[in-house]
Parts: structure tokens; sequence; C-alpha cells
């Protein structure tokens, strides 16, 4: 066995433990640092198979991703410091046949399926050939997916602003109740700001 | 390491990753899951690219494809979600039970 | 011959790390005698005795912590730090790991360091480094657009993403004069990769200590140890990128990287010790308004001069 066969299992291994771990933590922020473990072992791999470039994007998309991952977590989770037990899931069965069904599926179409054995050619720079291919023949599907991100960005911005051109961002918005039909749980005040607003609105 | 044994890894990958998706009631972790699927898929693509494909760019191209695909799903399934928050005061699955309101 | 130059290569980067971080600590001393105007004679011996006493003081206990981070951030920040350097070429055939893509592994290491500054403001379990965590996350992702752009600017002239190509493309012209921008903005970078001086946010002052708040002993230490190890790795990346790295006249290579490597180490504590601290607030606005800008400016800049 080879030093980068041991290194592929070893990172294969905590690739998929880690993966596994994100969903039966606690910790909130320690599910979001799984998964970055998960993607680190797997850009390693990638790096094993001579996609430098990539692998190497991988690990700094996904530590960003990641640490915006645990200030979300953080913000919107009952316990994020994993101090209580915490499991939230539904139809947990359903999910786990579901998942175990792809899995099954997934790894017989490896092991039974011919794939033609036509490894990376020696002198391939991975690098430079993928830079001619981002910036020559495929140079319309990397503009699209540039526009894409930023169609995205101006998205994010109008989803989440407070306040848009008619007003608040949750004006006439209701928290959905304790119990089926209930009464709105936790209804948020009227801001000192807003009800003036609405107060010069209706004199003027 | 064959392509055999790397599929496998990204087969395992994609299961926990649907797993994930279908079981978690959290949006964020919801979108854990999501992440976790194209994890698999890169490293399956990566490998494609490498085992099988003889170094075709566009098994690169696929991949860097599939990032953009994953800082997008991340950015709007945030923005979703603190938009939700706002509205609903709502940060699981289940609270979204109605079309309206 | 393999072994040897793998042995070769560690030896070399676990050295300079360590002599990087005690340079570090004399140079910040140094700085901050001359500024207090205090005598600096008995202050060589300095750094070891603080290290030696926080090694031998108990550790800190807080209210349920979480152990596991709290230990191994450091520890991972430090390797952080090693692998940067490792980077780094010392001479034209002697480079430790000439990764193809180097420059962009260096560009992981920010966000990467970024995580473990977090992890150390959150593993105390504490409100003051919580503060601190928090505050540091939202200045790292300010800063690293701009140190992304700074080193795409550096690559183009070299055409290539690899550390020794891009000190090989500056045996004519240095890049910081090629490129005037880019070196002022990377050390704002460096002072924020390792927490120090004015964008110190983590261990602020006026969060009663931070993150530091919590810690003692040998975490205190490891700590240390890694924001001196993380301002040295950086400091011989920027000398690389922007100074000639091993380029220089009558010396030999690694000489003259080191020379240069505390040139900027020299900058950078200088930087810490007389740039009066902002406002988490006001330096985002600073970071996002100026420097990211400015940033763009660098890169069209070297976009244009390659053209050229």
């Amino acid at each position: 066995m080879s030093a980068v066969d041991i290194t592929f299992f070893i990172n294969a291994a905590v690739a998929i433990f880690a993966g596994w771990r994100v969903f039966v933590t606690d910790s909130m922020v320690r599910a979001s640092f799984f998964l970055l473990i998960s993607f680190l072992a797997v850009g390693v791999i990638m790096l094993l198979l001579a996609a430098v470039y990539l692998g190497v994007a991988l690990f700094f998309m996904m530590a960003v991703e990641m640490m915006v991952m645990a200030l979300f977590m953080v913000m919107f989770m009952m316990n994020p410091a994993g101090l209580n037990p915490m499991k939230m899931v539904h139809q947990e069965k359903v999910a786990i046949g579901v998942g175990v069904v792809v899995f099954a599926a997934l790894s017989a179409v490896a092991v039974f399926g011919e794939f033609p054995s036509r490894p990376v050619p020696e002198g391939l720079q991975p690098v430079v050939s993928l830079g001619h291919e981002l910036l020559g023949k495929s140079m319309l599907v990397f503009e699209s997916a540039g526009v894409t991100l930023l169609a995205t960005m101006i998205a994010v911005v109008m989803l989440t602003s407070h306040r848009g051109r008619y007003g608040d961002a949750n004006h006439g918005s209701q928290p959905p109740g304790l119990e089926p039909g209930g009464d709105p749980a936790d209804k948020p005040e009227e801001t000192e700001e807003g009800g003036h607003h609405h107060h010069h609105h209706h004199h003027h | 390491m064959t392509l055999t044994t790397l599929l496998i890894v990204a087969a395992a990958l994609i299961g926990i990753g649907i797993y994930g998706t279908l079981s978690q009631q959290s949006f964020v972790m919801l979108m854990m899951g999501l992440e976790l699927i194209v994890n698999g898929a890169m490293l399956a693509a990566v490998s494609f690219w490498a085992l099988s494909a003889a170094g075709a760019p566009e098994g690169q191209l696929l991949t860097i494809v599939a990032m953009a695909v994953m800082a997008i799903e991340m950015a709007m399934g945030f923005a979703l979600v603190v938009a939700v928050f706002r509205a609903k005061q709502a940060d699981t699955t289940e609270a979204l039970d109605g079309l309206k309101h | 011959m393999t072994i040897t130059l793998l042995l070769a290569s560690v030896g070399t980067v676990l050295l300079a790390l360590l002599v990087g971080v005690y340079c570090v600590t004399a140079v910040d001393r140094a700085v901050a005698a001359r500024i207090t105007g205090e005598p600096r004679s008995p202050l060589l011996l300095a750094p070891l005795h603080t290290a030696a006493r926080l090694w031998h003081a108990p550790h800190n206990e807080t209210e349920t912590p979480d152990r596991s981070a709290w230990r191994l951030a450091p520890v991972l920040y430090l390797v952080l730090a090693a692998m940067g350097l490792a980077l780094v070429p010392w001479s034209r055939d002697f480079v430790p790991v000439d990764l193809t893509t180097g420059i962009v592994f260096w560009g992981a290491i920010e966000p990467l360091a970024t995580v473990l500054i977090f992890l150390k403001g959150w593993a105390s379990n504490a409100h003051f480094p919580l503060l601190g965590g928090y505050r540091y996350v939202s200045l790292g992702l300010s800063y690293i657009l701009v140190s992304m752009f700074v080193l795409i600017g550096v690559a183009l002239p070299a055409e290539s993403l690899q550390v020794s190509a891009v000190v090989e493309a500056q045996s004519e012209l240095w890049n910081v004069v090629r490129q005037p921008l880019g070196l002022p903005l990377f050390l704002i970078v460096g002072l924020g990769v390792s927490f120090w001086g004015p964008l110190n946010f983590v261990d602020a002052e006026d969060l009663h200590g931070g993150a530091a708040s919590e810690e003692a002993g040998r975490v205190q230490l490891l700590w240390g140890l890694g924001r001196a190890a993380m301002l040295f790795a950086f400091s011989a990346i920027a000398a690389s990128a922007f100074l000639g790295g091993w380029h220089g006249p009558w010396l030999p290579g690694p000489v003259w990287l080191m020379v240069k490597t505390l040139a900027v180490v020299w900058m950078l504590v200088a930087l810490g010790h007389y740039v009066p601290r902002v406002s988490p607030e006001r330096f985002l606005t600073i970071a996002w308004v100026i420097l990211l800008p400015l940033a763009f400016l660098d890169l069209a800049w070297a976009g244009v001069e390659a053209l050229l």
C-alpha cells in the first residue's frame, strides 16, 4: 500500500465520519465545523487526484462558508453550544431508509458499472488546463456563473433588508401559534419608529 | 485509491447528506445536508475527471460550477431563513405549514 | 535522496518557525522599549522567561467549556503558520513545498485561521471571549477579500500561482515597485491574520482582554507562540510576494529572505505599536469602502501592467 493510498483511506474515513457527526452532535457550532472537516478531507483527496486548484479552492471556500454557517447557527438555534442533548428531526426512519437506499444504489453503480480507465496524462498541467477552459471554450458557462452570483447577491440583499420602498419587511406578518390554530406566539412589538411613521402617514 | 473506492466514498457522503436533508427540522441543519450532497457530487466529478476522462478540462469546470451552486445555495438559503424568521419567528420547517401567513 | 530532502524541508521550516517566533517577540519588545524609553539590555532572555512561566502556570477552567476546541485551536493555528512558512522558497532550488497553487493555498490559510480564532473566542464559554471571537469574524470576512485581490495581482506578472514562480518573476523588478498599492494593503492583512496591534479585536483591551481574559497557562502560551509564528510566516510570504524573496546581490538566498522577512516583521510590529486602535465598526467601513476598492485598483493596475 502506497503512501497515497494510506492518505486517501484516512481522509475518506475522516470525510465520512465527520459528515455523519454533523447530524448527531448536540452542538450546532460543532456541527458546522464537522462539516468543514468533511470538506477539508475531500479537498485533500482532490489534491491526491492532482486537482491542485480545486482542492485548495475547496479549502478557502468552505472555511468562509462554514464560518458564516456557525454564525447563523448561533443566531438561530436555541442550543448552539450543545450543553443539552438535542435531536431535532422528523420522519427519521424514512430519512435513514432513503439515505441507505441512495448509498446502496450509487455504490452499486460504482461497483458494477463499467467506466473507461483513462487516467490524467503525465504531462497535463491541471491548473493551466482549467484556466484555458474557464477563459476559453467555456467562458460563457463561467461568466454565467458569475452573473448568477451577482443576481444572487442582489436577491439576498433584497430579501434580507429590513425595509423596502413600501414599508417594513415584516409589516403584517404573524408568528405561528404555540399550538395549531392558537394565538400568535411572541408577536414582535411595534417599534417606536414604526408607529411614529404610521402616525405621520395618516396625518398627511 | 481506485475509481470504485472513490465513488463509494462519494456515495456515502451523498447518502448522509440525503439523510440530513430529509430528517432535520432546522433550516440551517437542512442546508448542511444539501452541502454534504454537493460535497459528494464534487468528489465524484473530480474522480471521474482524474481517472476516467483523461483529464478533460470540462471535468474541472463542472466542479467549479458545483462550487458556484453551493455558494448560491448558501446565500439564498440564509437570506430565506432571515426573511422567514423575520416574518414568522420560525426557524424550523414545521412552523411553515401554511402557504400564507 | 527524497528522504534527505524531506527531512531538510521539515527541519528548515521548524527551525525557521522557532527562530521566527523568538525574533518577533524580541523585535516587539525592542520597539516597545524604544517607545517607552526603558533600557532593553536585560530583555534578550525575557521571552524565554515568559514562556517558561506560562508553561508551568495552571490551566484556567470555565463553566462547561468546549474542551477539545479550546486545546486544539491554538495547536492548529500554529500548524497553519507552519504550513504557510513551508510555501516560502529559500533559494532557486530549495522550496520545502512547491505547490503549483501556493498563492491560493496561502489564501486558504487566512480563512482557516479565522475559523480557529473564532473557536478561541467560542471555546471558553464566557462572555468577553465570545464577543471577541464574533468581532474578529466580522473583521476576518472583510480583510480576506482584500488579501485575495492583492495576491491575484502578485500572481499576474508571474503568470503562475506558484510562490517560487512569483519570486522568480521579480528578478528584474520587485513587486513592491511594480504594484505600489500591494504591500501596504497586504500588511494590513498581516495585522489582521495574526490579530496584532490595531486589528487585535479578539483579545482587545476594550473587551477586558476579550478571548484572552479566560486563558492561562499553556493555552495562553500556545496562542502567543501561534500569533508570533503566524506573523513571521506572513512576513516571509510578504517578503516573497513583494520584496523579491531570496533575490539579492552578494549574499546567499536564504540570508536575503531572512533579512527581508525580518524587515517586514519590524514594519508590522512598528505599525502595531504606532497605529492607534480603531473601533471594529469603523474598521469595517474602512475595509469595505476604502481598502477593498484600493485592492480592486491594485488588481486593475497589475492587469494593465501585465498587458503592456
